[in-house]
């Protein structure tokens, strides 16, 4: 039998279960498992978290009023409204809708160019984000903690060698943290893409 | 352009998406997924469809864009097709012959990008309707295409 023969009979097939999904009113209750939907959805968690965090520095900036602490908070709440707006640009810009009108190439391409962006930008907000907030989390928690003045606790040179120490340890903690959660989640797919990109471009 | 138009012409060409699908699905809840995945993209892409290209070229399009940009299971997993799995083809009335088993086994075991163009070659699209579903030259299309071809030949005589 011929192989286009054989072809004509796969064609043919049909499945009583799948067939069953193509009914009207039926789009509500399927999910998609689309990754840059997935990317969406945790971008839209992030720009909430965000905003809801940037309304609590801003109750301590005005609650306590010590100014080391109302500037090293005041830094975080900046970064933190430069990361809300970078994750609301990068939202609008991901389109988690497969396109019908661009070749495969292309689409591949930008579906490994969105998750890497979002991967760069998580990246990127966490080196800057992280050292501030650990000293803004530090000043916070010795005041509250200690009761004593922010003066009073940065005159002891034991609060900067902490300090300095938490900085050393949390923060390429959690880069790589990060890191090692964006490889576990993403990395295969990436790979998996670039390898199909390489193919495709390939001339052999 | 309604949804009784649109589930109409997926009806009538719901062979594509099964047949795509089951090249690349690693096992039957994978399958079920992407074709799921491909029936909400159309949906959703359902809007964007002119009338000026034929219904069934866009849905492969789709497909096959949904298929390679979802996140799949990476390692091959040998999808064993027997008659129990064809069960609801055959309470359909559709025989599964053996040929259509080793043709399919044989398709599953080219890389990814070469399953696309064999299936596009054998749903009888020219080479430049493939290169421009693909993004690639005209030229690569053949040569890949005569490299698959010898292949799959190799696959099938074993």
């Amino acid at each position: 039998m011929s192989v286009n023969k054989i072809w004509k009979d796969i064609n043919d097939e049909k499945d009583v279960e799948l067939t069953s999904l193509i009914k009207k009113g039926n789009w509500g209750k399927l999910a998609s498992h689309n990754p840059l939907q997935s990317i969406k959805k945790t971008l839209l968690m992030n720009i909430a978290w965000t905003a809801i965090i940037c309304i609590a520095y801003m109750v301590i900036i005005f609650y306590f009023n010590y100014w080391q602490m109302q500037l090293s908070i005041g830094v975080v709440f900046i970064f933190s409204l430069w990361a809300l707006y970078t994750a609301y640009i990068l939202y609008k810009k991901i389109k988690s809708t497969v396109s019908s009108s661009a070749s495969l190439l292309s689409e591949l391409k930008r579906h490994h160019q969105s998750v890497t962006n979002w991967i760069n930008m998580q990246q990127k907000i966490a080196l800057f984000i992280y050292p501030v907030s650990v000293v803004g989390g530090f000043l916070l928690g010795g005041v509250i903690g200690s009761g004593k003045s922010v003066e009073a606790l940065i005159s002891k040179p034991l609060f900067f060698y902490t300090l300095f120490g938490a900085i050393i340890i949390v923060v390429p903690a959690c880069y790589y943290l990060a890191k090692w959660m964006f490889t576990r989640s993403f990395g295969k797919h990436l790979q998996a893409l670039q390898e199909n990109i390489d193919a495709l471009e390939s001339e052999k | 352009m309604n949804e009784t138009t649109f589930l109409e012409q997926v009806r009538q060409n719901q062979g594509i998406i099964y047949k795509l699908v089951s090249l690349y699905a690693n096992d039957a809840e994978e399958k079920k997924d992407l074709y799921q995945e491909v029936l909400l993209q159309a949906w959703k892409g359902w809007h964007t469809f002119r009338q000026e290209s034929k219904f069934s070229t866009w849905l492969y399009r789709i497909c096959l864009n949904t298929i390679f940009t979802q996140q799949r299971k990476k390692h091959r997993v040998e999808y064993k097709e027997s008659l129990e799995a064809f069960s609801p083809a055959i309470q359909n009335g559709v025989f599964i012959n053996e040929d259509v088993v080793r043709l399919r086994q044989a398709i599953r075991q080219l890389s990814e990008t070469d399953r696309a163009i064999i299936s596009m070659h054998l749903d009888g699209y020219e080479n430049s309707e493939v290169a421009d579903m693909l993004g690639i030259s005209n030229n690569n299309v053949a040569v890949k295409l005569h490299r698959i071809k010898q292949q799959l030949g190799n696959l099938l005589t074993v």
